[in-house]
């Protein structure tokens, strides 16, 4: 047995020296500290890049390191290949591009937008392994343990000639990549914006970053979370009306986070006025975990809210909230700094409830987005939306949905997180939203995944809301009454009308299942009249001015 | 809270804008007078054929009213439908209220009943100038969702006033069909901002084609609305000449011009982006000496 000092301890880190040593005889005299032209990030990768290594490639909800991805698509495969790519979302075609070309063989991500239906079909022809679908917590926890990248290709708003990055208010996964890679003899590689004598501050310090590249033109941002407000219905108002009385109130939730879609929208809109109303103000709201909505300007301005921690920032909301400090998270420079790993850890344990929409739910309220023809993943609901059963601290809505459970359940005092499924009964082209049996089954059973990917557990689910009202699953006593509580807010789809009337009349009494007039809410009132904005014109002047929608969102 | 007008259906304006429970439908849903086309085409009818018409108060001012259903097939005018509004205003020449008020959303003629729907625009048309002769002024408020386009947007400019919000958009053929009839290149039906600095209430204001605008709220609607009706209708030679002497200039001033823009600039506006932005109030102030009548 070798005695330790002839062991050696340092052999990531030679590779990686190695690596380095490659890049600067590469780039020769043209390497000027770590700023590398553009035209020479082709060779580059080729000169980092091993065959076979992690490669985590900076493609986020919103920020793209899409210069980066198309630099990798143009690597010679004959010296660059089966790489494992590790990556949030992919949502590029070069994401893809990759395999075709030889480059990468496997996959492991969280979710793929507007690459579902195009990984599903590559899944099909076995032209692309995927490792797993991840949530996003998973994905960030497994850089620090079992897949840390070898090299992690980022984007960043400016730089300095040392490497020092900011970011922007879209910050986003940036900080989480970088440091399980520098930290484990990895190479960071950014794409900047811009390069700067000196950044307005620092995102990610100098050290940890190997090479800084100025792009030809700015990375792409995608404004996800933008709802033009003239599109919500007035079943979505009812809908909104409901949460805010049937949850919101009844529970005093004060720290939560909100799915992106029209529904959560509705509610937005309608903190200032009709919970204004019900003299709420003060007693639900106030801490978000939650991306910068522009729906969410009214409710700011008319006091609702003291805190908002973002995943991510959104476009042409940039200067609304530097102007709101006491609100955001912003940098001595004035911007926002946002953070998707600890945002995304905040909704999970410090968020007392979680509220979004699905495609379909199951009779056991499982719920799940994906289709037989589209892989897309999980975005932030899988985390936000599960009871996180390692909590400890209380607070009055955590505890109380924890004691409506042990009515059913009894056990020792502990609380309970509010996961909340908001549908309309029937989907856009009259699709129902409740199903006997997810598609994810058939899913998984076609691109052989382990477990059929669902969104949000049944057994995380706390309320299922319909415009046909809302079935609280806490109170219900076993899997039948769940069932049945289910079926009695499911309207006029096969599994409602599926329902055994007695047994929902009765659940009804017993207030398991509750409609809108069980909240003394009348659904003549249900009006968009109701709504704090009813265009994007109306949230810009909300914001005195300040917010900036992008040009597809304008009418103006 | 204020009621939008923009956001009602036909029904809702009408309660809105006239005096509580003073309204009084003429062939209502339950009279199913409905288009004897769709029913051949198998198209789905409405009970009112998309046009709510009847009589009541304003300020306890008696008034006949005509209201489009933008809901329904988009406000397009039907046989039956413009048959309902030319009754309206004949009845008007017969009665003498103090106003005929029309409130329009419509993107024209009913394509599926042809020239049976043309012939009645052509006839709302006639009717509205009689009932202007009888001595009835005709106010038009554009400010759905839909706008009032086609043969409609004619009749709306043969009427005494048009009231309009800045969501009102009024024109002849509608963004969509100048897009298929003369390409993108020369007009762009998606790119909203182009849509309404050309057809949008602002710019029909500025340009002289509106007489007032207002927010989007029934109360300003009906202030607009009684002012119109105090101030009367000026059916004389000289007013039409007057009116013929503006649009012979209109050509000469801005014929060349390609954007709504390049007409407010004209029209002497320093800063013309910021009109978007203004509010209503703001605008009209602005306006006074940017636009091309006098306020």
């Amino acid at each position: 047995m070798p005695s330790p000092a002839e062991k050696i301890w340092d052999r990531e880190r030679q590779r990686r020296n190695r690596k380095l040593e490659r890049a600067s005889s590469a780039l020769g005299a043209s390497l000027r500290d770590k700023v590398v032209n553009a035209d020479l990030a082709v060779r580059l990768l080729e000169a980092v890049i091993a065959p076979g290594d992690r490669v985590c490639l900076e493609g986020n909800n919103q920020k793209q390191a899409d210069f980066l991805a198309q630099a990798l698509t143009r690597v010679d495969p004959a010296r660059v290949n089966k790489l494992h790519m590790l990556q949030s979302v992919l949502a590029l075609p070069e994401h893809l591009d990759l395999y075709e070309l030889g480059i990468a063989e496997q996959v492991d991500f969280s979710f793929s937008g507007p690459q579902a239906a195009r990984l599903a079909r590559m899944v099909g022809k076995g032209q692309i392994r995927i490792g797993a679908i991840h949530t996003y917590l998973e994905l960030f926890s497994r850089y620090f343990v079992d897949l840390t990248p070898h090299v992690a290709l980022v984007a960043a708003q400016s730089a300095d000639a040392q490497g020092n990055l900011y970011t922007g208010p879209n910050t986003e996964d940036t900080p989480a990549i970088v440091e399980a890679t520098a930290f484990k003899n990895g190479i960071v590689i950014a794409q900047v914006n811009e390069l700067v004598d000196k950044v307005p501050r620092v995102d990610i310090p100098g050290d940890w970053v190997n090479f800084v590249i100025p792009s030809p033109r700015p990375h792409f941002i995608e404004p996800l979370f933008t709802r033009d407000p003239a599109q919500i219905s007035e079943i979505q108002v009812l809908m909104a009306m409901m949460a805010i009385k049937g949850i919101y109130a009844e529970y005093g939730v004060q720290r939560l986070n909100h799915g992106i879609g029209f529904d959560t929208a509705a509610i937005e809109l309608l903190l200032p006025t009709y919970a204004a109303s019900l003299v709420l103000k003060g007693k639900i709201c106030s801490h978000w975990a939650l991306n910068p909505h522009p729906a969410m300007i009214p409710a700011i301005e008319a006091g609702f809210v003291k805190s908002i921690h973002c995943f991510g920032s959104e476009l042409g909301m940039e200067n609304y909230i530097a102007a709101r400090p006491d609100v955001f998270f912003t940098g001595p420079d004035g911007t926002m700094r946002s953070n998707r790993a600890f945002s995304q850890a905040a909704g999970h344990y410090a968020c007392d409830l979680f509220i979004g929409s699905t495609l379909q739910i199951d009779m056991a309220g499982n719920s799940s987005t994906a289709t037989l023809d589209r892989i897309s993943g999980f975005g932030g609901a899988s985390n936000m939306g599960a009871d996180a059963a390692g909590r400890r601290h209380a607070s009055p809505a955590w505890l109380r949905a924890g004691e409506q459970r042990r009515t059913q359940q009894p056990g020792i005092p502990r609380g309970r997180k509010l996961v909340v499924q908001m549908v309309e009964t029937f989907r856009e082209h009259m699709q129902p939203a409740f199903v006997a049996e997810l598609d994810a089954w058939k899913l998984a059973e076609f691109a052989n995944m382990p477990i059929p990917p669902v969104m949000i557990y049944g057994d995380d689910v706390t309320h299922i809301l319909t415009e046909e009202g809302i079935a609280n699953l806490l109170l219900c006593a076993n899997a039948e009454e769940r069932e049945q509580a289910i079926r009695g807010v499911a309207g006029y789809t096969e599994m409602g009308l599926g329902r055994d009337l007695r047994m929902v009349e009765n659940l009804r009494d017993r207030g398991v299942i509750r409609r809108a007039e069980d909240f003394g809410i009348n659904k003549r009132d249900a009006t968009r009249d109701l709504l704090a904005a009813r265009s994007i014109k109306d949230l810009v002047r909300a914001s005195g001015g300040l917010y900036q929608p992008p040009v597809r969102f304008r009418n103006w | 809270m204020s009621r939008s007008y923009y956001e009602s259906n036909a029904r809702a304006r009408i309660a809105g804008l006239l005096d509580a429970n003073s309204f009084h439908e003429w062939l209502p849903a339950e009279a199913r007078v409905t288009s004897p086309h769709l029913a051949t085409l198998e198209q789905p009818a409405a009970f009112d054929d998309g046009v709510v018409i009847g009589q009541g108060s304003i300020a306890g001012k008696n008034i006949f009213i005509a209201a489009q259903e933008g809901g329904f097939m988009g406000g397009a005018v039907g046989e039956v439908h413009g048959a309902k509004i030319v009754g309206v205003l004949e009845r008007a020449v017969r009665d003498h209220p103090a106003a005929v008020l029309l409130l329009l959303e419509t993107g024209g003629v009913r394509l599926q009943e042809a020239n049976a729907g043309l012939i009645a625009v052509s006839e709302v048309m006639r009717a509205i100038l009689s009932a202007r002769a009888a001595g009835v002024p005709v106010v038009v408020v554009i400010g759905g969702q839909y706008g009032c386009f086609g043969g409609m947007g004619i009749a709306a400019r043969c009427a005494s006033a048009i009231i309009m919000s800045e969501e009102g958009r009024l024109g002849l053929s509608g963004p969509e069909v100048i897009e298929t009839a003369r390409g993108v290149e020369e007009y762009d039906a998606r790119d909203r901002a182009l849509v309404w600095r050309t057809v949008g209430g602002k710019h029909r204001y500025l340009i002289g084609e509106c007489d007032a605008i207002v927010p989007d709220s029934m109360e300003a609607f009906q202030q607009a609305i009684m002012t119109c009706i105090e101030n009367g209708d000026d059916w004389s030679l000289e007013a039409l000449k007057q009116e013929h002497q503006l649009l012979n200039e209109r050509v000469k001033r801005f014929g060349t011009c390609k954007d709504g823009r390049d007409i407010w600039r004209e029209l002497g506006w320093a800063d013309p982006i910021s009109i978007a932005m203004m509010d209503n109030d703001e605008f009209v102030k602005a306006a006074q000496g940017h636009r091309t009548k006098n306020n």
